[in-house]
């Protein structure tokens, strides 16, 4: 029972750790927490849903297309949207950032009104099974696909000359100005690159959930836990913390109550950030303003 | 410096008596007003309150705090729970209203005082309001759920408050009190306090104003007149549901702050009358009311960051908001 | 102990660097006392010390013989040392004379019910502020300014404005952070007298961070000379400018 909790946590927490960290990316290159992040990942999936059963493609090609759809409303939101406030006080991007989530919900219940749309099952793997643990393709699947996304984001950040060029921007946006890197591009990449991997968790998890509309909500609400978790700001730290969510939410929904799954990660902001704000892994200090 | 010449002073104690003439004029529309209009005029009422007490956290003190709808939802169950269960009458439930709005927004300065501010304060503060309507479902004993929470007949003072009518001229009461009690804090040393805290906490400080004590001040001063604005909520629509305490309110308070003006307390009033009437409309096409909201939040941000107030002052002194009184 | 303000041995480390070491001096009252000294001598931190935004290595601090190291900015502020910012501290959105009402703050009597219900009390108590806080801009010929926005003052204006309403606060000990600095001659010249006329007529005592030379020299009582955290002289003008040490350490001619 407890294996087979752990397994399906790490599965859903899979998914978590992709939204936690596509969040960080972006929170770390511009300071603007995108409190429209949920309806993006959703953006993905519904994206994904026109394309595959709408116009009738196949999967993977759709999810590229999907992919690529969201990477550039990235670019649009960084130059149209965010960037001509920048002058403003800072609570104005938590405000934008939300207004374009609506702007996205508002969009897909426009269009689907209240129903509830089934995506059909795409990948049709047979369970594994390990003693009494069953493993289910799906599973394999996010798991698999996160696992080899975050290998690739890691290297990319820690091993490649561009990486490097993050991290110098990361450090200090002056520093950066000052060896001629085009900031400004920079952050359009990097919302580019944030709606991209939001966009990859939301097409994983599309073949097995129900959408509709209000779903972003939810996945905003549990990156948002998964980087409290883990220490607002640490990419590692928003990985580890979507698994460890991921694996709370089972064993609370499991041996408590199954309401809770819906309000672990609010209990897990509301008692990292009062307890200890700087989260399991942090050792930034909160920010003081 | 000589050369400098001052600009000419505006003309002083111009007297807002001029905005008693709106709660007057307003007292005529009954007769005027059918059943449904008269409704909406009500819901103006509630959400000029709403707007009132989130502007000013957002505005005048500058945070982030989502906690809104969580204070009006305390507020309108309170009210429910407390005349269902304690036998409250209306008019003793109110104040049950403000106390506890009050005291959640003590709650919430609490976390801006442990040093959780910005965007941890937002997210906090989300996760609250988002809890609470976890609680309204499932506290079903209490709550009845997702059915909703019956109003018993609402009387104040031993009237019936069930006509539309007599709710209107309540509710013109309450908001005009309130109103003006806010105006009177704001255009005192504790409005300029909370403004200040705004631009400098520090500087602040070093004055010798406790910035802590006007922190708590704001946040429960803010819950307090949102949970009077839950409870008149309450028996404008005699049942209370988990599902008017969601997400998408959080933008509807979002916009009519933003459209009114952030940090004006006239704007807040423009705001909320101003977007009170359309989600009526709306809310028939799936999907319109979050379009709508977005689109204006977005519009403000970028083309008036200071809201209709702003447009407003450039015609009249009258709209500009003054701290101080002489 | 002879002095309003009393610094023994107050040293400040920050990870190794030795931003302040042993510096021990008096500020007396009613007069002005100036710091000088070159960048980096440890001034600003020597007014951080003291006003509580940074805490002594070691040392102590007294201020009407009381110990004030260790509290915070607001309690030291309660004492009654306040201070103004390098950077300005001024509130942007704010007109200049509700700048000067947040000075007042402490002094307006009144409570919250009664501001809340607009009670006569409290409502002359505000009005008297603001009738104060005019008289206070008079004095520094700032009257015309009143309602305007801070922000559309220009720098020396500003700081003006940032004086007036740490004066307002009534001070025992005014610390002022380089008020000269930017001016135009005529307006230095000016903020000396000012600061003069602050110690001789209202009783503030001060003590100044000041760059401009001339000024100290002109417009202080006694001068503390600091150069790398150290105290290198101490004296009225006239001996800190026969002072070999100071010439060569800081002026940089001998």
């Amino acid at each position: 029972m407890l294996m087979q909790l752990t397994v399906s946590g790490l599965s859903q927490g899979a998914i978590y750790a992709l939204i936690a960290l596509s969040l960080t990316v972006v929170f770390r290159a511009t300071t603007v927490v995108n409190f429209g992040h949920g309806d993006f990942v959703l953006g993905g999936a519904f994206g994904v849903y026109v394309l595959v059963v709408m116009l009738g493609l196949p999967f993977l090609p759709s999810a590229i297309a999907a992919i690529a759809l969201m990477f550039a409303c990235g670019i649009l939101i960084s130059r149209g949207f965010i960037d001509p406030i920048k002058a403003g006080p800072h609570i104005g991007f938590a405000m934008m950032s939300i207004s374009l989530g609506y702007i996205f919900r508002g969009t897909t219940r426009s269009i689907w009104g209240r129903e509830v749309l089934p995506m059909p099952r795409v990948f049709d793997i047979p369970p594994i099974f390990v003693g009494d643990l069953v493993i289910t393709g799906d599973a394999m699947i996010i798991s698999g696909t996160v696992a080899i996304l975050l290998a690739g984001f890691f290297v990319v950040f820690y091993k490649t000359s561009i990486g490097k060029v993050i991290q110098a921007v990361y450090q200090s946006e002056r520093g950066a100005t000052l060896i001629g890197i085009n900031v400004k591009r920079f952050h359009d990449m990097m919302w580019g690159a944030g709606l991209a991997m939001g966009a990859v968790a939301g097409i994983l998890i599309a073949p097995i959930s129900l959408l509709h509309p209000d779903l972003g909500a939810g996945f905003l609400i549990r990156g948002f836990a998964a980087m409290t978790l883990g220490g607002f700001g640490s990419l590692g730290g928003a990985v580890a913390g979507g698994l460890i969510l991921g694996v709370t939410e089972q064993y609370a929904g499991a041996y408590i109550n199954t309401a809770l799954i819906d309000i672990t990660s609010y209990l897990v902001i509301l008692v990292v950030l009062v307890v200890r704000p700087s989260g399991l892994f942090g050792k930034r200090a909160v920010v003081r303003v | 410096m000589n050369q400098e010449t001052p600009q000419k002073k505006r003309p002083l104690s111009q007297n807002g008596r001029i905005f008693y003439l709106v709660p007057l004029a307003a007292a005529l529309i009954p007769f005027f007003a059918n059943d449904y209009l008269q409704f909406i005029v009500n819901m103006i009422m509630v959400y000029v309150l709403v707007t009132v007490g989130f502007n000013l956290v957002i505005g005048n003190l500058g945070q982030l705090a989502f906690a809104n709808t969580a204070f009006f939802g305390i507020g309108a169950y309170m009210t429910a729970i407390l005349m269902t269960y304690a036998g409250f009458t209306y008019e003793l439930a109110l104040v049950g209203a403000a106390i506890s709005g009050g005291l959640a927004g003590l709650l919430a300065s609490v976390t801006a005082l442990r040093g959780i501010r910005l965007y941890y304060l937002a997210i906090i503060t989300l996760a609250f309001g988002e809890l609470m309507r976890w609680v309204y479902i499932h506290a079903e004993p209490v709550t009845m759920g997702t059915d909703g929470l019956p109003l018993p007949d609402v009387t104040v003072f031993g009237m019936s408050m069930h006509s539309e009518t007599a709710k209107f001229y309540v509710f013109l009461l309450i908001t005009v009190l309130v109103v003006k009690g806010t105006s009177n804090l704001l255009k005192s040393r504790v409005g300029r306090a909370i403004l200040a805290i705004r631009d400098n906490e520090l500087t602040t400080a070093s004055l010798g104003i406790s910035t802590a004590n006007y922190i708590i001040l704001t946040f429960v001063w803010s819950g307090s007149v949102v949970g009077i604005a839950g409870a008149m909520f309450a028996a404008s629509t005699e049942r209370v549901f988990p599902e008017s305490f969601g997400l998408t309110e959080v933008i509807v308070h979002f916009a009519m702050v933003m459209v009114g003006g952030a940090g004006s307390l006239i704007g807040s009033v423009i705001g909320g009358v101003v977007l009170t009437a359309l989600p009526e409309y709306f809310r028939q096409f799936p999907g319109m009311e979050e379009l709508f909201f977005g689109a204006i939040i977005i519009a403000v941000l970028l083309f008036l960051p200071k809201g209709l107030v702003s447009l407003l002052a450039k015609v009249s002194p009258l709209f500009r908001e003054r701290y101080f009184r002489e | 102990m002879s002095g309003l303000l009393n610094l023994s041995g107050v040293s400040v480390h920050f990870s190794g660097l030795k931003a302040l070491t042993d510096v021990s001096f008096s500020a007396n009252a009613g007069e002005v006392t100036a710091l000088i000294g070159p960048n980096g001598a440890g001034k600003t931190t020597l007014f951080n010390v003291v006003s509580g935004y940074v805490q002594p290595t070691a040392g102590e601090i007294h201020f009407k013989g009381e110990a004030i190291q260790g509290l915070t900015p607001h309690e030291v502020s309660e004492k009654g040392v306040r201070r103004t910012f390098q950077n300005g501290g001024l509130f942007g959105d704010m007109t200049v004379l509700e700048n000067i009402l947040t000075g007042l703050h402490v002094q307006i009597n009144s409570n919250f019910w009664g501001l809340l219900f607009g009670t006569r009390k409290a409502d002359e108590a505000e009005r008297a502020a603001a009738a104060r806080a005019r008289r206070l801009l008079a004095l520094m010929d700032m009257d015309g300014f009143a309602d305007q926005q801070v922000k559309s003052l220009s720098g020396g204006q500003q700081r003006m404005v940032e004086i007036v309403r740490t004066i307002a606060t009534e001070p025992p000990l005014l610390l002022l952070d380089e008020p000269a600095v930017g001016l135009s001659p005529p307006m230095r010249a000016r903020m000396m007298e000012v600061i003069k006329r602050l110690a001789g007529e209202e009783g503030i005592s001060i003590l100044l961070i000041e760059h401009a030379i001339d000024l100290v020299m002109a417009g202080s009582d006694r001068i503390i000379v600091l150069n790398s955290g150290q105290k290198i002289a101490e004296g009225k003008p006239a001996e800190i400018r026969e002072n070999r040490e100071v010439l060569e350490a800081y002026l940089g001619y001998a």
